[in-house]
């Protein structure tokens, strides 16, 4: 370690980090654009200009923070009247071009450079030049747009490329004020990880077209997570509008697992947890919010409350039922699972789909279950959809338990099994099948508190960001109330 | 205990008639003199530009709305009564209200939307009135906000001169 004086604070710090790192670790700010944790250091924007103390009888240097190397005995200054002055001039030249598009950009509420022109910069500017006019909407591919006029040159998305996903795809093409930020050859942008471009865009120069202008940032509600898409349970903040829908997933730094990044399949997931509801009444045709229990006119609408104790009926003079768990459900859902499995009889095993063939060297695994390292900790063993089938062909009972999982199964599976079977799902959706006799509204993992154990052991948290619908039951409580009611049915019996 | 004194009254008061005339005449004199009260409904209130009535939003010349649903009027509304949801065009403004509600029931008048605006696109009309059946019919959408600029014209120009005012004190 090493010993230097930031702000007369006498400090021990790492001697491996640049100056930038030892400021904003110990509480003191510094603003920075180009500099960025995960990527290399290359001082182009020098907003991080702060005043080092020269040796003795020498006069005080400004340097950039992020490109100066800590040594022993070194005195940083960064709220000297000189250092405000230099960022001050900075900012001016960088906000020299920069549109005055705060209330049309994507990043106000978020960007950097708002921030710093609010708390440095100076409210008019004093060049008499016009700014540049360059391409206000220019796409780079299928997630990212780019506004040129608002880039400011810093080029952390050119070593996003090279230094993250080892890729050249960018490039600041011309010279002077006519340097703009491009792919090769005009190429649109590939890979899967091209999201996180938005996200380290210090301004709203780079912006995800899936986002765009959805919501302003200020009215995000934000709940830390954990990504559903693979194994490696990335961990993210679930963002929604006004605390009811999810709007984005954005990546939150997590030494262990993500660092800063995520893959654009788990960004863009929002597909499962904004489903529409099924319309009032009905069971079918979207998300189910109560229970539905098959009568004859195919399923009806009908209370949770009521239906548990029809399955727990079912169940006990059905043995020998079989039971399956979601590939999303949490390590909670998982306990409430076996003492389920164990009221029954039944081998506790969890629905383990193909790999998705996704898998790459950075984050993503090609699993697509979150939660398989927890699950099979607990004991539960891993089914193929086909052998869950095979199994279901013969099985007088079956209790299929977790958000998406008849899906997973297969709908053209399910179909072809036979009416005999007594088919109690826990789903987001209800299906008409013939095998399926009662299905059970669940919360999706936006909805729900608990933990996921990620591939290398990691548990990564679940909060809820957004409150499940009206008569959705948590899925640990329904399988314990099932599983209390089960005893008193044979106890009766 | 205080013991309250009664007033001794005069002949004429104790004879009752004399007042009642007295009063008669009052209430008759007022017969031949000018109304001050105003037959409301039929007779609309005078409004000028000071008048702070509900926001309206403002449709360009050109025809299109001139609100980007930047959203500062939403955060800056105290009543909490604006509700925005924005959405993409193929305009050179890419952005623009594909929401914007206004709930007149909470709105306190206060027009603050209309100083927080960067765009110039929410004023404050001279429209005052507000009955309806139903509580929703009282959440003004888009289509019941839009007005022409020329009809929120002399409540544009008072804002651009009081603004200039503001910024000579400065």
């Amino acid at each position: 370690m090493t010993k230097i004086q930031i702000n007369g604070r006498e400090l021990e710090v790492d001697p491996k980090q640049p100056l930038i790192r030892a400021c904003h670790d110990h509480g003191v700010d510094v603003p920075m654009y180009c500099y960025h944790p995960g990527l290399q250091a290359v001082g182009s924007c020098r907003i991080c200009q702060v005043e080092v103390a020269g040796a003795p009888g020498q006069p005080s240097r400004v340097v950039a923070a992020c490109r100066t190397p800590v040594s022993e005995g070194m005195v940083v200054q960064t709220d000297t009247p000189k250092a405000h002055e230099t960022r001050r001039e900075c900012l001016e030249f960088l906000l020299k071009n920069h549109p005055l598009d705060c209330p049309i950009c994507d990043k106000a509420g978020e960007c950097d450079l708002q921030d710093y022109s609010y708390n440095e910069g100076q409210g008019k500017g004093r060049s008499s030049e016009p700014r540049r006019k360059l391409h206000k909407r220019k796409s780079l591919g299928d997630v990212i747009v780019l506004d040129e006029e608002r880039c400011i040159l810093c080029s952390r998305c050119v070593r996003f490329f090279t230094d993250v996903t080892k890729k050249a795809q960018l490039t600041v093409e011309g010279l002077g004020s006519r340097s703009v930020i491009n792919t090769f050859m005009d190429k649109p942008l590939e890979g899967n990880y091209q999201g996180n471009l938005a996200d380290i865009c210090p301004v709203g120069a780079l912006t995800s077209k899936k986002f765009r202008f959805q919501a302003r940032v200020w009215n995000l509600s934000k709940s830390l997570s954990t990504c559903a898409e693979c194994s490696r349970g990335c961990s993210i903040s679930v963002e929604s509008l006004r605390g009811k829908e999810v709007k984005r997933f954005r990546p939150r730094y997590n030494a262990a697992v993500n660092q800063w990044w995520m893959c654009d399949t788990g960004r863009h997931a929002l597909a499962p947890v904004t489903r529409a509801l099924a319309p009032a009444g009905a069971v079918l045709g979207g998300r189910l919010t109560g229970a539905a229990v098959r009568g004859y006119n195919g399923l009806e609408a009908r209370a949770t409350e009521d239906t548990l104790p029809l399955v727990a009926d079912m169940l006990a003079t059905h043995s020998g039922a079989t039971l399956v768990l979601s590939p999303f459900a949490t390590e909670e859902e998982g306990k409430a699972a076996l003492e389920l499995a164990r009221a029954l009889g039944a081998r506790p095993q969890f629905l383990s789909p193909a790999p998705n063939g996704l898998k790459d060297d950075l984050l993503h695994t090609g699993d697509p279950c979150p939660n398989r390292r927890g699950l099979t900790e607990l004991g539960f063993e891993p089914v193929e959809p086909a052998a869950l089938l095979a199994q279901l062909a013969t099985a007088p009972a079956a209790v299929l338990a977790g958000e998406r999982v008849l899906e997973l199964v297969g709908h053209d599976g399910l179909a072809k099994l036979p009416s005999k079977l007594r088919l109690v799902a826990f789903d987001l959706e209800a299906a008409d099948h013939a095998c399926l006799h009662m299905a059970i509204s669940v919360p999706t993992h936006v909805e729900k508190a608990g933990h996921w154990t990620n591939v290398d052991g990691h548990r990564g948290v679940l909060n809820v960001a957004v409150a499940p619908p009206a008569g959705v039951r948590r899925l640990d409580q329904s399988l314990q109330t099932l599983t209390r009611l089960l005893a008193g049915v044979s106890s009766k019996a | 205990m205080v013991v309250v004194g009664r007033k001794e009254l005069t002949l004429a008061e104790r004879l009752y008639l004399p007042e009642v005339m007295r009063g008669l005449a009052l209430t008759f004199g007022k017969f031949f003199e000018k109304p001050i009260t105003r037959q409301y409904p039929e007779e609309p209130l005078p409004t000028d530009e000071v008048t702070r009535g509900q926001p309206r939003l403002v449709v360009k010349d050109d025809g299109n709305i001139a609100c980007v649903s930047c959203g500062m009027c939403e955060i800056a509304c105290p009543a909490y009564a604006i509700t925005i949801d924005g959405g993409e065009t193929d305009r050179a403004i890419e952005r623009e209200p594909k929401k914007f509600e206004i709930d007149m029931l909470r709105c306190i008048l206060c027009g603050f939307c209309e100083e927080a605006c960067p765009k110039d696109a929410i004023f404050m009309s001279n429209e005052l009135e507000l009955a309806d059946y139903t509580r929703a019919a009282l959440v003004y959408d888009l289509e019941k906000l839009r007005r022409p600029k020329s009809a929120l014209q002399r409540r544009i120009d008072y804002v651009y001169k009081l603004s200039a005012r503001w910024r000579r004190a400065k």
